[in-house]
């Protein structure tokens, strides 16, 4: 479903060649929940950039449902992005000068998903995050927790393949981070693969699977299972800078 | 999509309003100027009589000796001597023709109710009405019997028809033109002209005259021109047959022309008319020299958008240009400060493509308000060029055409200001702003 083979990053300027990932592979199947863990710097945000095709890779392959991402144009990257992938933030970004229906319908209206059919997307969406009610408002009327709720939803508008979320809880208090963790797991439940970014080892472990990025590479998740991430970070020989 | 981007332009808009209200006012200004040039260039160069301008032509006739300097880039006077022009008048060919001459008469009703004044006329054959396509409200022209026994008949336009007989059908009515009583034969239907380009010697921007008589009246009543007089040479002139008779230059003339052959038929005519007035000793020139000039031709001949008008135009395109460079500042600004927000639309899957559209249809907005505004503008600046003479009355104004010009205009610019911004911002790196939001 989605394939990494020896995806390297590496982000040049006049004398500095920084080494983002390296070497990295990774096989995700359908219906996956797979947590994303590692220091500060150690690639997980380049990884889901690459992943949710934000942002080109260096070398390697990367295969999503069978199609060469390498190959494809800037266009076709938004093409395939829009049908296949859903991004859900720390910072939420949404947009602030639309209300929570016409945020949710910013990737159906770029798929050109007729005006019917985006509305019972949207409602069922909205029903679904439990803010039915609160269509009309724009996105500083709600809450932290709300507004993530409300990025989800736009991320499930679309019915994407993949659920990417970068720090998803980072910007909320513990009870609404459970409370987002707790939706994201229904909607895995429900078939969605999710990746998830966190620092949280808490989130981290209610995911089935976890893996580690460190040094811009997987880790052997049990030569690390017993230590801190800081201390992960102290042993990392090429510090990797997370953008 | 397209009502989508309107309605996210709309509200970009509105979000900076102080930002928008300058670029639109930058934009206004630039156009308000430009379409306030371009307005009056259009009207002075546009064809006045697209039907028949190329049948049309103003016949020049160099009846000076060799050597004798004139103003015109040819050295050919633009006008004719009344000998000439009478005789290619009375001449057989081509069918249609005339000669027309500038002049005014005290104009009264011989009663308490309609105080004498001046006006404009113009003496002409009955030709010229179907040569230049003037209709008539009631009557028609004077008959051709009328014009070779010079019956005291004239043709008044509506607007005199009005000042004169309250606007009934006043055909066969009198009025007095200095003193002398000529017969109402026709009402002519208002001649808007923006060009007085069959007589562009006596102003080539007046307003045609108001009354219009056989051309034959001048000779019987004496009638003095009221146009330029060029003359030559020294010629001893104590009476008005002398003036007839002399070699001064004072009318024009007209003929139609309605197709190649016609008019090579016609130069052969001029051609041996001047070779004979030659023999006969009129006038010391060894190769005979004349214009047929067609409409265009004409206006162009005698440079009715002179250099001036041109200049003018270019220096307003120019200050459009220095306004849509602050327009592109502007856009720079507010597009990039957008930069974030267009990271989540690459993100949620907007190609590079539709950020482009978006933001040129945003400009697009940002030009046709402006386009609208600058109209407004425009018809202030063009108030104001009409207040400096009368002349402008009808050159000031804009037509339907220009009227769509504006806004298109200011759409384009607008189009050609964003094309940079809205580029930039399209190549944003969505990653870059999605963790720092």
């Amino acid at each position: 479903m989605l394939s990494m083979k020896n995806i390297s990053k590496v982000y040049q300027t006049e004398k500095v060649q920084t080494h983002a990932l390296r070497d990295f592979d990774l096989e995700v199947q359908e219906g996956e929940f797979i947590a994303v863990t590692g220091p500060s710097g150690s690639g997980k945000t380049t990884f889901l950039n690459i992943a949710g095709m934000l942002e080109p890779f260096t070398g390697g392959d990367y295969m999503l449902d069978d199609v060469n991402v390498g190959s494809l144009s800037d266009n076709q990257r938004a093409d395939l992005r829009n049908q296949k992938i859903g991004f859900i933030f720390q910072g939420f970004n949404l947009i602030p000068d639309l209300n929570l229906y016409e945020n949710i319908e910013v990737p159906l209206r770029y798929r050109g998903i007729k005006s019917a059919e985006r509305k019972r997307r949207i409602e069922q969406c909205l029903e679904k995050v439990g803010l039915a009610s609160r269509a009309k408002h724009l996105p500083q009327q709600l809450s932290g927790g709300q507004q993530q709720r409300v990025a989800i939803a736009r991320a499930l508008a679309g019915e994407p393949r993949f659920l990417l979320a970068d720090e998803p809880t980072g910007n909320l208090d513990s009870l609404m981070a459970r409370q987002v963790m707790e939706l994201l797991e229904e909607i895995n439940r429900e078939g969605s693969t999710i990746i998830m970014v966190t620092h949280d080892q808490e989130l981290a472990r209610r995911a089935p699977r976890n893996i580690q990025v460190v040094d811009g590479q997987l880790a052997d998740f049990t030569l690390y299972q017993n230590k801190t991430m800081d201390a992960v970070a102290s042993q990392a020989n090429h510090p990797a800078i997370e953008v | 999509m397209l009502l989508h981007y309107i309605d996210l332009s709309w509200r970009s808009l509105k979000r900076t309003p102080l930002v928008s209200f300058l670029m639109i006012l930058a934009i206004a200004v630039g156009i308000g100027i430009t379409m306030t040039s371009l307005s009056v260039y259009h009207m002075m160069s546009m064809d006045p009589i697209p039907q028949k301008s190329t049948k049309l032509f103003a016949v020049q006739l160099n009846t000076t000796d060799d050597g004798t300097n004139w103003w015109t880039q040819d050295n050919v006077p633009l006008q004719l001597t009344y000998k000439d022009a009478m005789t290619l008048h009375k001449a057989e060919m081509p069918t249609r023709k005339t000669a027309s001459m500038r002049a005014g008469f005290t104009v009264h009703l011989n009663n308490q109710d309609l105080k004498p004044f001046l006006s404009d006329a113009r003496l002409i054959g009955r030709d010229f009405f179907p040569m230049f396509d003037r209709d008539f409200v009631y009557g028609s022209a004077w008959t051709t019997e009328q014009e070779n026994v010079s019956a005291p008949v004239v043709v008044i336009n509506e607007e005199l028809n009005d000042r004169l007989f309250g606007g009934s059908n006043s055909v066969g009515k009198q009025v007095y033109l200095d003193d002398n009583v000529f017969t109402v034969v026709g009402v002519m239907k208002q001649w808007d002209s923006h060009t007085k380009y069959y007589d562009l010697n006596n102003g080539a921007f007046d307003s045609p005259e108001p009354m219009f008589l056989p051309i034959t009246l001048v000779a019987p009543m004496q009638i003095e021109s009221w146009g330029n007089n060029n003359g030559w040479k020294h010629e001893a002139i104590s009476t008005f047959e002398g003036q007839l008779q002399s070699e001064i230059f004072w009318l024009q003339f007209w003929a139609e022309l309605n197709s190649p052959a016609e008019v090579q038929n016609y130069r052969d005519y001029l051609q041996a008319y001047l070779e004979k007035q030659g023999q006969l000793g009129r006038y010391n020139r060894t190769v005979p020299e004349f214009n047929l000039k067609n409409v265009i031709e004409w206006m162009e001949y005698n440079n009715v958008v002179t250099s001036d008008n041109k200049v003018l135009l270019g220096l307003s395109f120019l200050f459009l240009a220095v306004c849509l460079a602050n327009i592109l500042g502007l856009l720079l600004g507010k597009f990039l400060r957008r930069a974030p927000e267009i990271g989540v639309r690459r993100a949620l899957g907007a190609s590079k493509r539709q950020i482009f559209v978006q933001h040129l249809v945003e400009v697009s907005l940002l030009g046709f308000l402006g386009g609208l505004l600058g109209i407004a503008i425009a018809q202030l600046g063009l108030w104001g060029v009409r207040t400096t003479s009368n002349e402008y009355n009808a050159l000031a104004t804009m037509d339907l055409s220009m009227l769509l010009a504006a806004p298109t205009i200011a759409i384009s610019a607008c189009i050609i200001a964003g094309l940079y911004p809205a580029w930039l911002v399209c190549r944003t790196q969505p990653a870059i702003y999605l963790k720092t939001q």
